[in-house]
């Protein structure tokens, strides 16, 4: 092989590894969706939380959201899908909404706003970036492991 | 005439029995402590199953620099660390699932060939005595990895995840969740028998690294690794690049060693950041060496035997140890203890037979001196 044609090979193989690197970016980017059933309040108006709603994702019910309630979900990719089977009024026939969503790939932690999203509300108003709050910095914390103990134990 | 085929028998059982001490002896451990130990068969096997997946791609990587004559790679610690770092780096990213796991073999990659050319331009540096300079050399890359996790990542180095990150600002916590991966590659394609799970995927995975290994052994680069092997001497006046040889044998090594730590805590579910490197490089030589493997000579048969052995030793230890003594900590002492006695062991015995075959040699050749003055003194 001439010395020309083994570099273009070379090379060849170093993009296709970025390539499958890029994608892997793309597909493999993990969120966790907080599906919340909270009032909400909205260019001065107010949003009342459900009385009842489930939350389905796939064939697998999340959970039986009451007033002030959240479940959570996680989700590679950027699209998720849910079904929300919302009860108006206590013996109400249940309607059923399916929810398609596409999440932003910087936020980690999504909140979706049930009630804000079944008033049609711009996407800004029902989906916010979920920010934990801060930990206490604690001195066990900044210590690594003693590795004295390490040599015993399971492998 | 009956009395020579007996000799012979006995003479080739004796070779058989002392090439293979250290297997034998871990079959009978396994024999003794199975039925004092009280674990269910399907408990075992499903063990044994789960450990030869997570361990057997990491004591693959051993077996090409054991071709290319370099011993036992104790450098493999140096790969461990590249995979580790590459998943820290995948988990602040949040890249979960198979997608991580690739993206995490990819991001090692670089890590691990300039681990390598460093070990190997420096096991080039110190011919004869490999193993003992890559076990120091990786004490001197765990001392710098600790201060790339533990002070310039977070401050240097950008991590943005305040999961992974100390509370003070930088440095990396002592464990990372690798929940959201956990399993992924075992648990696809994985088939059910009983209350036995075989992660087909992991296996397959495994099968396939064997096959290259297969396929390697029959290249140019792999023929010229085994001629390496044999006689560095021999084999530069054949005109291969022999430093070139046993440098990329050790890239290898380190890659692979790599994808196999990374194969490895996938199945744990999460990176013990300072530790989880410290003892993979023992435990894995303690494994090859029990399935039969010497310093100059290794199999994937070995690999696999090993494991198998080696892993039921310490699935069932403990739990015979604490039925024999009460204490379950003598069985935990016992295993450690195994691991470093069959090393040792190993090392001694490739020693003596080294000193044995040159004595013979030397006999031969000083028979043949004699010979040929006995011929000169007659002619």
């Amino acid at each position: 092989m001439s010395n020309r044609r083994k570099w273009i090979f070379r090379g060849c193989a170093i993009l296709a590894v970025l390539a499958i690197a890029a994608l892997m970016f793309v597909i493999g980017r993990g969120h966790t969706v907080y599906i919340d059933n909270k009032t909400l309040e909205y260019n001065g108006e107010t949003y009342n939380a459900l009385n009842k709603v489930e939350v389905w994702v796939g064939d697998q019910r999340l959970s039986k959201l009451a007033k002030r309630e959240r479940t959570s979900s996680t989700v590679i990719g950027q699209s998720f899908e849910m079904k929300l089977i919302n009860t108006v009024n206590k013996g109400d026939e249940p309607t059923e909404v399916v929810v398609k969503l596409s999440l932003p790939y910087s936020w980690d932690g999504i909140v979706v706003n049930v009630p804000g999203y079944l008033a049609g509300l711009p996407q800004e108003a029902w989906m916010t970036e979920f920010v934990s709050a801060p930990e206490p910095v604690t001195e066990e914390d900044e210590l690594p492991v003693d590795e004295e103990n390490s040599l015993i134990g399971d492998f | 005439m009956s009395k020579r085929p007996q000799q012979s028998a006995g003479k080739s059982i004796l070779t058989f029995l002392r090439n293979n001490t250290v297997p034998l002896m871990f079959i009978l451990i396994c024999a003794v402590c199975i039925p004092i130990s009280g674990f269910s068969p399907e408990y075992l096997l499903n063990e044994i199953i789960t450990r030869l997946g997570r361990n057997a791609f990491l004591i693959l990587s051993l077996l090409i620099p054991i071709m290319a004559g370099m011993g036992l790679n104790f450098g493999m610690t140096l790969g461990a660390m590249a995979g580790e770092l590459a998943l820290i780096f995948v988990s602040d990213w949040q890249i979960w699932g198979i997608p991580g796991v690739i993206l995490a073999m990819i991001v090692s990659i670089p890590i691990s060939v300039v681990l390598g050319l460093i070990c190997g331009k420096i096991l080039n540096m110190a011919k004869g005595r490999e193993m003992i300079t890559s076990y120091i050399i990786s004490f001197f890359i765990n001392g710098v990895y600790q201060l790339i996790v533990l002070y310039l990542m977070g401050s240097l180095i950008p991590i943005a995840h305040g999961s992974i990150k100390l509370p003070r600002g930088y440095g990396i916590r002592n464990t990372v969740s690798l929940l959201n991966m956990r399993q992924c590659i075992d648990n696809l394609l994985a088939i059910r028998i009983g209350t036995v799970k075989i992660p087909a995927l992991t296996i397959l995975i495994i099968i396939f690294m064997c096959l290259l290994i297969v396929w390697f052994r029959r290249t140019k680069l792999g023929q010229d690794m085994r001629a390496v092997g044999q006689d560095m001497q021999v084999a530069r006046d054949a005109g291969i690049k022999v430093e070139r040889t046993r440098i990329i044998s050790i890239v290898i090594s380190t890659v692979l060693a790599g994808f196999g730590m990374i194969l490895y805590l996938q199945n744990i579910g999460n990176l013990s950041t300072y530790s989880a490197h410290s003892q993979v490089g023992m435990f894995c030589i303690a494994a090859l060496l029990v399935g039969g493997a010497s310093v100059d000579r290794a199999s994937i048969g070995n690999v696999f035997l090993g494991v198998i052995l080696f892993h039921t030793m310490f699935i069932v230890a403990p739990q015979a140890g604490a039925k024999i003594t009460g204490d379950s900590m003598i069985g935990e002492y016992f295993r450690v203890f195994v691991s470093y006695g069959v090393i040792t062991m190993a090392l001694i015995m490739y020693e003596m037979k080294k000193r044995r075959q040159k004595g013979t040699t030397g006999e031969l050749l000083a028979l043949a001196q004699k010979e040929e003055e006995k011929h000169e003194q007659q002619a």
